[in-house]
């Protein structure tokens, strides 16, 4: 192949790990250098994130774009193959946003920084790796790539338990990545040509079984990853166990590969199958939101809390999927990118509590609100936006995953109703386990911690600058949703039509799937086409 | 008229204004707190002066729609996918510059008053910026032209409210009150959204107009079965049943009382709690034509203002009295709306929100002064058997409260008395009952307002009666052992909490005597008192100006028309027979608490059981946290065990089963990498198979 214009997005995954092999040689062992040095190399790939989306990127194409296509190993047919679109383009901004906030979040790592930075880098190239990636193959190894480093980063600067978190994380992740390889390559060898490019694979005409047979499997590795339950368990001992920075990226980024993965292989490859299993993403959904919410209100630990949390934000992203429309999807994306935010902020605040108070009990916390107004004024936001306060990111997402699934003509009344009312219990439930998780934390008088009378233990302008670069960004987005929202509209309008296609052509075949108990009224097909809602 | 277009094309600075001023103030506060929270006066003096410029443009917006100006609209992109669109903007209708006003004079009298009585607290700047954010809120939510939007301001305020319960966030009791607060907020919300969507899985609109239009339209062709519809409809409702505090979700009023007293007036009497009211009439165009919904708010309205009023007549801390007696009022204001008294319901709502938003300042006033005598401890500074005789230290403070009393009673010519007179008249013909019900409340209101006032500020001042104190220090210790629930504070720690919190600065010797509170404190009640006097003579019978500005949506009368309607002499039975009501209550409350010729507490040793029943507010707050708070806590473990036990165990075990059954494999393979080749190829090569074969 010939090189019309220059790699773009090759120059994106490989620059962070060219920056990573000097680390070694950088003269400094207290980490002060290196740590300087890999914000520069973040700082460096951000901006050329943006610059080159800013520039070459044209938002009113649904197609691939900045295409890269190379022979990698011909021998086995593996492409260096990337390119990207409305799926994977915000998710790459978020990516290097949270890892170079993640990386001034470790300011203070001071054991072993050489090998930190170095993983951080690895991790940063690996990420933009997958969500870029445009060949089977190559995603597989960046999705494997990207274990490596969280491995490294949980089971040496973890806590106390970090080899048992640490193992059972790859354990998990590994088991479920067996499934992506599996389907993959039956998706590569099926039919005549043998292929593992996307588009090529999306083309395939597969049969229903097959399409059913590799949707489980990649719902069980992507399942695992984001989690959905019931193979969710890894998810709070990662967290728990891992450090600050750790989790803002792991909760931030690598949950939304999963995310990323079902809409990229499950629903853009086996539309068929997606019909199928909708539903099962629906009820998936509501146990994440709701099971998991209640587990969040029954944790003590802060980081344990906060990793239920994510569970059950995870929820709307499957309801969002098993919508069969525009809002359905585009809320589901939505709320991949704010949880994102979200939740790479109050993890990052919990890692601010923790170094000062050492503990992640919150029996033991209580009254630290006197002696870090800021970080409790922070944490406060965070919490509100996590709880889909209006005005915050976190309310446009479930509101337009609610507003999605409960238009969606692809269900019964009664199967909505029954998704829609257990969603919303969720509304409920996350001010009760996050709202108590503040008060326990900073209202009251102090527990069994020492709390210094002054606000020295106050945020640091450094740790404000994290918070707040995250903050506006789900401010921003909540009074202005469209600012996240054109990055991917034309792509997942496109994806959602040709869904929803699919699956009216299955019920000209079959009959409707599911018994249309009570069909919306008549009135509601005329004024789909208005649409232009007061 | 010029002008007043570029007025209405500029309207939306009024809740932008206040923003401005929260942002600013607060983007300092988080960048630089100590020096932003030591320029008080600038802060507070930028802070108060938006939102009077906002209170100057909502002043000339209500002129211009006084005199017949059309309603303005102003819509904007707001989200959108796909095809689908989602418009935000605002709307100036009659019954938006009519509250615009209500919320930014009350505002503005309050963030007066605040400069007095958070004088000593070195939250000052902050609890400037949470006024001024609420306001901005507030005034987003008066606006609003759809029911999204409505619902998006509506948790904003919520938001505020909780910010504000919890301001003082070392207390304990209101960091238990500002999540409570949200909770039960956000369980009104879950049916409001869930109305919501239901509403426009329907009609696909958000548009009050349009979803009342086309519901209507549905259930009339049976399109839409009418219970679904009255089902939609009462979760609509579930809304401003938690915003207006009514049964069953008014728990979280007041416990709301936590909060600094200003915000008590501002948001939890004249404003926030009344925006239930206000969305009421703003769906009015849905709820008109559902009969079920209607009467369900009538019902629960009613029920709410008689539960208020019994509870009100035990209570002995006077912002808990009030909470109450607002809670009470909020429930005729809803028992109107439900009885399709419109205009009546939203008359109620303007004069309570002064006349209530003037006692609830008041009530700060007294306790700003006693504080002074018995120190900064909510559990005597707020106790009316400790105040008494203090018409004769705080005169402007008696007075003004006296004049709220007799508005809140409904003796004419306050503003009370027509507001109340109209629901009650209106209620009458609906329903007898639920007239019979407000009627005995009106009594009861009567009762136990002229109670406060007289404990208050006539007799004896017992500030300094030693044997009381201990007394109320004993109530409190046994309060706080009865609701102490697993996790809460042991018994030693105690008296730490209920001892002179740390956030004002106590270094001032008690005086034996309270003292008149500063201008900025009584200047804004005597201002209030003067809406509280006259305000109801613009919806007098003989000349409704009121109900000829603000009538249901689609309908339009004339002054002239209306007076015409009314029957004079109904009007002199109905008003005759609740200024009866009034007062006898008023005679009990003198017989009982100035002249003891009835001894109040004898009767109470009488009546020992229903005493007990209104002074523990029947019950219902000790039935919730036994129900709802534990049984959700019991859950909530439930559900960890379940996951840390079951679901992780089995998951690990399935996880362990395999690689057993690999290893003992992995023997029978020379290399690893084989196996795993092996184990892959073999996997594709029976699905392509298995697929093949299909």
């Amino acid at each position: 192949m010939t090189v019309e214009h220059f790699p773009w997005l090759t120059a994106l995954v490989i620059f962070p790990l060219l920056a990573a092999i000097p680390i070694p040689l950088l003269p400094d062992s207290e980490g002060k250098s290196i740590r300087w040095y890999t914000l520069g190399a973040c700082l460096a790939e951000l901006s050329l994130i943006l610059y080159t989306f800013a520039n070459y990127y044209d938002l009113n194409q649904t197609g691939l774009q900045l295409v890269d296509n190379f022979a990698w190993v011909p021998q086995i047919g593996l492409n260096w193959s990337l390119a990207a679109d409305g799926l994977s383009m915000p998710l790459v901004i978020l990516s290097g946003l949270v890892t170079t906030l993640a990386v001034v979040a470790s300011w203070n790592v001071t054991m072993k920084p050489r090998l930190y930075f170095s993983m951080l880098l690895l991790m940063f190239s690996a990420q933009l790796g997958v969500f870029l990636a445009q060949d089977m193959l190559m995603f597989f190894i960046m999705w494997e790539l990207e274990l490596v480093p969280v491995y490294l980063l949980i089971s040496i600067w973890g806590g106390e338990k970090r080899l048992y978190a640490a193992t059972k994380f790859i354990l998990y992740t590994a088991i479920g990545s067996i499934f992506i390889l599996v389907a993959a390559l039956a998706m590569a060898f099926y039919g005549d040509n043998l292929t593992l490019n996307f588009s090529e694979l999306a083309a395939k005409e597969y049969s229903l079984p097959m399409q059913l047979i590799t949707y489980t499997g990649f719902l069980i590795a992507f399942g695992v990853k984001l989690p959905i339950f019931p193979f969710h368990t890894w998810l709070p001992d990662a967290h728990s166990e891992a450090p600050a920075p750790v989790s803002m990226i792991l909760a931030g980024v690598l949950l939304k590969m999963a995310g990323y993965g079902l809409i990229r292989m499950n629903i853009e490859m086996l539309p068929d199958a997606h019909v199928y299993f909708a539903p099962v993403l629906a009820i998936l959904g509501v146990i994440n939101i709701v099971y998991a919410s209640l587990a969040a209100f029954g944790q003590d630990n802060l980081k344990r809390r906060m990793a239920y949390s994510s569970v059950a934000h995870m929820g709307f992203v499957l309801i969002g999927l098993a919508a069969f429309n525009t809002l359905g999807l585009s809320g589901a994306l939505l709320q991949m990118i704010s949880h994102g935010l979200i939740a790479a902020v109050l993890f990052f605040l919990s890692g601010v509590a923790y170094e000062r108070t050492h503990t992640l009990a919150m029996d033991k916390m209580g009254g630290m609100g006197k002696a870090m107004p800021v970080a409790f004024g922070m944490f406060t936001a965070g919490s509100m936006a996590s709880l889909a306060l209006p005005g915050m990111s976190g309310f446009v997402a479930e509101l337009t995953v609610f507003l999605g699934f409960s238009t969606s003509d692809a269900y019964s009344t009664f199967f909505k109703a029954f998704i829609v009312i257990l969603a919303a219990i969720g509304v409920i439930l996350s001010p009760v386990y996050l709202l108590s998780m503040l008060r326990r934390i900073f209202f009251g008088t102090p527990g069994e911690l020492e709390i210094p009378n002054n606000t020295s233990w106050d945020i640091k302008p450094r740790e404000a600058f994290v918070a707040i670069s995250l903050l506006v960004p789900i401010i921003g987005i909540g009074l202005y949703p469209k600012l996240a929202t054109q990055t991917y509209d034309v792509k997942s309008t496109e994806l959602a039509n040709r869904v929803q296609n699919i699956r009216l052509a299955q019920d000209a075949d079959h009959g409707p799937f599911y018994a249309q108990v009570l069909t919306a009224p008549e009135l509601l097909a005329s004024r789909l086409s208005i649409t232009s809602i007061r | 008229m010029e002008s007043l277009e570029s007025l209405y094309s500029y309207a939306w600075l009024i809740p932008l204004l206040p923003l401005i001023g929260a942002a600013i103030v607060g983007v300092g506060l988080i960048s630089y707190s100590d020096a932003t929270s030591k320029l008080r006066t600038p802060s507070s003096v930028f802070i108060v002066s938006l939102l009077g410029m906002a209170m100057m443009m909502s002043f000339g917006i209500f002129w211009s729609q006084w005199n017949g100006h059309e309603p303005y609209s102003f819509m904007f992109e707001w989200a959108s996918a796909g095809s689908f669109k989602l418009q935000m903007g605002y709307t100036i209708d009659h019954l938006a510059a009519l509250m615009l006003v209500i919320v930014t004079t009350v505002a503005f009298l309050v963030m007066v008053y605040t400069d007095g009585y958070m004088a000593h607290d070195p939250g000052y700047v902050r609890f400037y910026a949470y006024l001024s954010l609420f306001s901005f809120s507030m005034l987003g939510l008066v606006l609003s032209p759809n029911l999204l939007q409505v619902y998006v301001f509506w948790e904003l305020v919520g938001m505020c409210s909780y910010l504000l319960i919890g301001f003082w966030y070392n207390r304990k009791p209101a960091a238990d009150a500002c999540q409570k607060a949200f909770v039960t907020n956000r369980v009104g919300d879950f049916g409001l959204l869930l109305g919501m969507l239901g509403i426009f899985w329907a009609t696909g609109s958000f548009d009050f107009d349009i979803m009342g239009e086309r519901l209507t339209h549905m259930v009339e062709i049976g399109s839409l079965p009418g219970a679904i519809a009255a089902l939609f409809a009462i979760l609509v409702f579930m809304g401003p049943m938690a915003k207006s505090a009514q049964f069953p979700l008014h728990v979280w009023l007041p416990d709301a009382m936590e909060g600094p007293t200003p915000i008590s007036a501002l948001i939890h009497a004249a404003t926030m709690v009344a925006a239930g009211v206000f969305l009421i009439g703003r769906m009015y165009p849905v709820f008109e034509e559902i009969p079920v919904a209607m009467t369900t708010i009538a019902y629960v309205g009613a029920f709410t203002a008689m539960m208020g009023a019994t509870i009100a007549m035990t209570q002995n801390d006077i912002k808990k009295g009030l909470a109450y007696s607002t809670m009470s009022q909020l429930g005729y204001m809803v028992m109107a709306m439900g009885v399709g008294a419109y205009s009546a319901g939203l008359f109620h709502l303007m004069t309570h929100a002064y006349f209530k938003a003037m006692l609830f300042l008041g009530s700060g006033s007294v306790i700003h002064g006693m504080e002074g005598v018995v120190g900064h401890n909510p559990t005597y500074a707020q106790d009316m058997r400790l105040m008494g005789g203090l018409r004769k230290y705080m005169p402007f403070t008696a007075i003004t409260f006296l004049i709220g009393t007799l508005a809140i009673s409904g003796i004419p010519p306050f503003a009370g008395f027509w507001s109340k007179d109209e629901i009650l008249g209106s209620t009458f013909q609906v329903s007898p009952l639920l007239w019979a019900i407000g009627w005995v409340t009106a009594g009861i209101t009567a009762f136990y307002m002229f109670r406060m006032y007289f404990s208050t500020f006539e007799g004896e001042f017992r500030g300094t009666n030693d044997d009381i104190k201990e007394s109320l220090r004993i109530e409190q210790l046994q309060r706080m052992g009865a609701s102490l629930g697993p996790g809460a504070m042991s018994t030693h720690e105690m008296p730490q909490a209920t001892a002179d919190d740390d956030h004002h600065d106590d270094d001032h010797h008690h005086a034996s005597e309270p003292h008149e509170s500063p201008i900025t404190m009584t200047l804004p009640l005597v201002a209030l008192a003067v809406p509280s006097m006259l305000i109801g003579l613009v919806g007098t019978p003989f000349g409704n100006y009121f109900e000829a500005f603000i009538s249901p949506p689609g309908e339009v009368v004339t002054v002239a028309e209306l007076a015409k309607e009314v029957d004079l002499h109904e009007f002199y039975v109905m008003a005759g027979s609740s200024v009866a009501i009034s007062v006898v209550g008023i005679t009990l409350a003198v017989l009982m608490y100035v002249t003891k010729t009835i001894d109040a507490g004898a009767i109470a040793a009488k009546i020992k059981p229903l005493y007990n029943f209104s002074l523990n507010k029947w019950y219902v707050d000790d039935i919730y946290e036994v129900v709802f708070v534990q049984g959700s806590r019991k859950i909530a473990k439930v559900a960890l065990t379940m996951d840390i036990k079951l679901v992780d165990g089995l998951v690990n075990l399935t996880g362990f089963v395999t690689l057993i059954t690999g290893e003992g494999l992995k023997y029978l393979e020379t290399g690893r990498a084989q196996f795993y080749a092996l184990i892959v190829f073999g996997a594709v090569l029976g699905l392509v198979l298995l697929s093949g074969l299909t």
